[in-house]
């Protein structure tokens, strides 16, 4: 039997000759930023049994008794951008001057910018989701966290699909650079799992706070290129966009995929270093204070 | 296995604190600064305090106490779901939890894939529970519904797949949460002979239940938990009794405090002049025609006559006393006190009439009745009292008063009452267990049960 309990950092732990034991303590939880991040490794590590079955779960369960299926899946993501392209369509929605059909453009920047936010979504709400665990198992608390983005990870494959069959249906060859669109796609990710682990535990302590932060990440759409290019003559607005760290997060894979290349090389080395700084802060927030988010389920 | 030192756990007693406070040592923490969790601050109580046990190897504990006394914060506590606000616990081994089996079951999952999702839940590899699983499905009996969606299994059939799989993963220490009363009597005596043979291999239970049955079933120490505190800590037998006692002083007190809403209902409150109207309906807990009035009515120790007690010994004597005032003369009067028990009402009628004390009339005046019971075997509890004055040309009562006193039964220190809460009475029995021989039966063409000397078993003893 895998045993949840093999972490530093957290409930001391010791592995005597035979068998595990646990210590849980009153002293404060102070963990260094280095043993969060060994003891997050370490438990996503043990649970992986659990994250997987969790996903199977919650997977099957969304597509059993539905007329469509798995089917559901490819449709979502067309819909997504649907509105936007009958704006744009109607004459309503400028893109600006883009260099790729509008729907290509289009569809990797929702996808990059639903990654975020999904990420966000999922990982902030996992603990609450998952509260009948949190409060009869002792299933370590990460685990849980990010057991959600396994679906994440499957629409972002669907994503993918939709993507290859619009490039084939418009004609449209990418650069070599569609190989790496993954690896340009984590430091959004790692951004949405940091800012999820934050909330995960002080919006389980303040219901509120995880909408309030949500909404604001949906206003940064408006400064952030996802769906349109930035050609604003505002000197504010051009700030924001220039200094707003998702701008590159959400372009610069687009301009690889495309282009092969990163535009902005200085901006996005330090949006991912921001990306980086929020995840491990997020993952050491989480760990000093995780222990009240079962008080207040 | 186990060893609990000093453990406590607060929380807010409501909402609003709860967030507060939450919101307050989360900025501390992040900030790096001590949160002094062993203080307990203006709006938060202890859940549990001070609670201290040590649990070996094979060696299972039961946690009693009322609704609200600590026990499942003591199990989460133990499971780490909350952290301790003081002392520690250490647990050595594999801790498995029953708890609220099969409540994370998927609905549109089958069986067979919840077993999956739930063994690994329960930390079970899923080589372990491929290994297991026709031990599982044996154990939950659920036959060919397995496949189906669980989404159409009723309740007893979740709970027993649920227990199936929690019981199966074999842990070093098992936590169980009120979960045994579950499915048909053969599944229940499946569990616990499942449990005792987790037991006789180790396995360290701590079973947290109302079921008196249960804890004496599988435990060899107990402790009773009274608002987070440790009352009383021991063996069984000595936990129980003094469970069963707090809970027939709560009964009791819940009686009296039923009585006096009932006066509050009617408006007749204990009179200040014995001129007060009296209602002369049975609506309330007391009424009558007007004749007289019951002013006060107490229990108290054969040998301290005026003074009230409520609480007596196991089969030892008391006496009923009641302050009588009479307005107008009555004919043939009778005093009457009935008692009831926890569930039923008038188990016992003392009737003065029916114990031999015949009376022409009372005049009017205040007087003093007094019954004595020098033996009584009501079984360990709590009882109240009905009073009532009568008489024997009226069908109705002159005066009635439902609840006038209680007094509680203790259970005796010698003896340990277990098999029925609800019996009211203790009756000295003898038994003997003798071997029945059926063919004897047969060529005798009787019944040897008949005691008859001329079976062939000789005379039954």
């Amino acid at each position: 039997m895998r045993i949840f309990c093999s972490f530093t950092g957290g409930p001391e732990v010791r592995q005597l000759p035979d068998l595990p034991v646990r210590v849980y303590d009153a002293r404060s939880p102070r963990i260094s930023t280095w043993s969060a991040l060994l003891r997050a490794a370490a438990e996503i590590l043990a649970a992986r049994e659990v994250i997987w079955r969790l996903f199977l779960r919650d997977f099957i369960s969304q597509f059993r008794q539905r007329l469509l299926g798995y089917a559901w899946a490819l449709v979502t993501p067309l819909l997504g951008i649907s509105s936007f392209l009958l704006l744009n369509y109607a004459g309503v929605l400028d893109p600006g001057k883009l260099f790729v059909p509008y729907p290509l453009y289009l569809l990797l920047g929702t996808t990059a910018w639903g990654l975020l936010v999904g990420s966000v979504a999922v990982v902030s709400s996992a603990l609450l989701t998952h509260g009948d665990l949190v409060l009869r198992t002792s299933i370590p608390r990460m685990a849980l966290a990010v057991a959600s983005l396994a679906g994440l990870f499957y629409a972002q494959v669907v994503n993918f699909v939709v993507l290859g069959v619009i490039l084939l249906v418009s004609g449209v060859i990418p650069s070599w650079g569609a190989l790496v669109l993954p690896v340009m796609l984590l430091p959004v990710l790692i951004l949405g799992v940091g800012i999820g682990l934050v909330l995960a535990v002080t919006g389980a302590v303040v219901r509120d706070f995880t909408g309030v932060v949500t909404t604001l990440l949906g206003l940064m759409m408006y400064i952030t290129p996802a769906v349109y290019v930035p050609t604003s003559q505002s000197p504010w607005l051009q700030a924001a966009v220039m200094y707003n760290p998702l701008t590159y997060l959400i372009d610069e894979p687009r301009n690889v995929f495309f282009l092969g290349s990163i535009k902005h090389l200085e901006g996005f080395a330090l949006a991912l270093l921001f990306s980086a700084l929020v995840l491990v802060g997020g993952i050491r927030a989480f760990y000093l204070i995780e222990d009240h988010v079962a008080e207040q389920l | 296995m186990i060893r609990a030192e000093s453990l406590s756990k607060k929380f807010g007693l409501n909402l609003k604190t709860s967030m507060l406070y939450g919101m307050r040592d989360s900025v501390r923490r992040l900030a790096g600064l001590r949160v002094a969790s062993d203080v307990l601050r203006p709006g938060e109580f202890w859940a549990v305090k001070d609670v201290s046990f040590e649990l070996r190897r094979g060696e299972s504990l039961g946690l009693m106490g009322v609704n609200g006394s600590g026990k499942t914060t003591m199990l989460r506590l133990l499971n780490g779901v909350f952290a301790p606000d003081a002392g520690r616990v250490s647990l050595r081994g594999r801790v498995g939890a029953l708890i609220a089996a099969g409540a994370s079951f998927a609905p549109m999952l089958t069986g067979r894939e919840n077993v999956y999702v739930n063994g690994a839940l329960l930390g079970m590899s899923r080589r372990e529970i491929g290994r297991r699983l026709g031990e599982i499905l044996a154990f939950a009996d659920i036959g060919q519904f397995i496949d189906s969606p669980v989404k159409h299994y009723s309740s007893g059939m979740l709970v027993r797949l649920g227990f199936a799989i929690a019981a199966m993963s074999e842990p070093e220490i098992l936590l169980v949460d009120e979960v045994l009363a579950v499915g048909d009597l053969k599944f229940q005596k499946k569990c616990y002979d499942y449990l005792h043979s987790l037991k006789r291999n180790g396995t360290s239970i701590v079973l947290v239940s109302h079921s008196v049955g249960a804890i004496w079933a599988l435990c060899d120490q107990a402790l009773f938990m009274h608002r987070g505190e440790i009352k009383v800590a021991g063996s069984v037998e000595a936990v129980i009794r003094a469970y069963e006692d707090e809970n027939a002083t709560l009964s009791e007190t819940e009686d009296a405090r039923e009585s006096s809403s009932e006066d509050r209902a009617t408006a007749l409150k204990v009179p200040a002049s014995d001129d007060q109207e009296i209602p002369a309906d049975y609506s309330g807990g007391r009424g009558g025609t007007g004749d007289a009035l019951i002013r006060s009515v107490f229990c108290s120790r054969l040998t301290s006559s005026g003074v009230p007690a409520t609480v007596f010994d196991f089969r030892e004597g008391f006496g009923i006393e009641a302050l009588v005032v009479v307005r107008r003369r009555v004919r043939d009067p009778l005093f009457r006190f009935t008692i009831n028990a926890a569930h039923y009402r008038f188990i016992v009628t003392l009737d003065s009439y029916e114990q031999g004390m015949v009376l022409k009339e009372i005049v009017p005046g205040t007087f003093r009745v007094r019954v004595l019971i020098p033996e009584q075997n009501f079984a360990p509890g709590a009882y109240s009292v009905n009073a009532a004055l009568v008489s024997k040309g009226f069908a109705g009562h002159l005066f009635f008063w439902n609840n006038a006193a209680q007094f509680q039964i203790m259970n005796p220190s010698d003896r340990f009452f277990y098999s029925e809460p609800n019996a009211v009475m203790y009756l000295e029995g003898q038994f003997s267990v003798d071997e029945h021989d059926d063919s004897t039966e047969n060529a005798a063409g009787g019944d040897p049960a008949s005691g008859s000397s001329d079976s062939p078993l000789g005379p039954r003893r």
